[in-house]
């Protein structure tokens, strides 16, 4: 219950400072990727450098997490193709629609309506990626048993 | 306070806003914020591939729940189906704007699911921690976005 809660508290919270920075606007986000508007360049950077003191300082400090009193730790990644390939599809994607699963989400809560649609993309996408991973994976592991096999369809 | 939210943020107060967010988050819940994951947990609870939505789910909900704030308590809260400088760049035919958002929208949820995170995740979250992927899908998908936005009003011509 306490994480849901909290998901649902920050979620507010993330969607009032995108709404109240007009993140939410096509044409905010149209002139940073045209270069004509540093600020959300500059509130990207002044967010994640906020952050990266932050996080480092609760690690230092050995804090543990409120919920479970486990250690803040975190899992970093080292590149791979599909981070490329996903974040170039991601790019044109955003450029297009002139927003990001963050502010989508504040869109909708806005009332901007066209947003809809491209939730309804999101989705789509996601359940498009998840269906081919599935048969890729079916066919790697057919093989090994029937069970797979039916998994994947 | 209502005064205060109906001009826009500056960058300078909505960026660390933002970062403390990030820092809180993780402080309570030892998690990553991020937003793709949200809509992931939908489709999988969708599919039966989870049976109830998780907290990430919760959390765009609360996105959805803040945005409808930030409009209220600033210059109101009016549906509409404009789309800022959209119109102008595409065209405002209903249909177009279905096509091309929707088409979008495919890319960001496919492109980012394959990714691993879209803007918050990577490019906030991720990169505040130090994570080598976020640092190479932020800087990819920027400089695409940059192109292709230019791109786009070069062939448009808006």
């Amino acid at each position: 219950m306490g994480i849901k809660l909290t998901g649902f508290a920050s979620g507010v919270a993330f969607g009032l400072i995108l709404g109240w920075a007009r993140l939410t606007d096509y044409d905010a986000i149209r002139d940073m990727l045209l270069l004509r508007q540093p600020d959300v360049f500059l509130l990207m950077m002044s967010a994640m450098l906020t952050a990266a003191v932050g996080v480092r300082l609760l690690r230092a400090f050995k804090v543990r997490s409120v919920l479970d009193a486990t250690p803040i730790a975190w899992s970093t990644q080292t590149s791979h193709r599909r981070h490329i390939v996903g974040s170039i599809l991601f790019g044109i994607g955003w450029s297009l629609a002139g927003t990001c699963p963050g502010p989508l989400a504040a869109q909708l809560g806005r009332g901007q309506f066209v947003s809809l649609f491209t939730t309804g993309g999101v989705l789509t996408g996601i359940f498009i990626h998840d269906r081919i991973r599935v048969r890729r994976q079916a066919v790697v592991t057919r093989p090994i048993g029937e069970a797979a096999l039916v998994a994947g369809l | 306070m209502t005064t205060v939210l109906a001009t826009r943020a500056p960058w300078f107060v909505a960026g660390p806003l933002i970062g403390l967010l990030i820092v809180l988050l993780l402080w309570i819940t030892n998690k990553p914020l991020g937003a793709l994951g949200g809509y992931i947990e939908f489709d999988e609870w969708v599919t039966r591939v989870r049976s109830t939505l998780g907290w990430r789910a919760v959390f765009v909900v609360g996105v959805m729940v803040g945005g409808t704030l930030s409009a209220a308590v600033g210059a109101g809260w009016h549906p509409t189906l404009a789309y800022g400088s959209f119109d102008a760049v595409f065209g405002s035919s209903l249909w177009l704007k279905v096509t091309v958002l929707f088409s979008a929208g495919v890319l960001i949820g496919g492109g980012g699911r394959l990714a691993g995170g879209c803007t918050s995740g990577h490019g906030l979250c991720g990169t505040s921690l130090g994570s080598p992927a976020s640092f190479v899908c932020t800087a990819t998908f920027m400089a695409t976005a940059i192109a292709c936005t230019f791109a786009i009003a070069w062939v448009f011509g808006a």
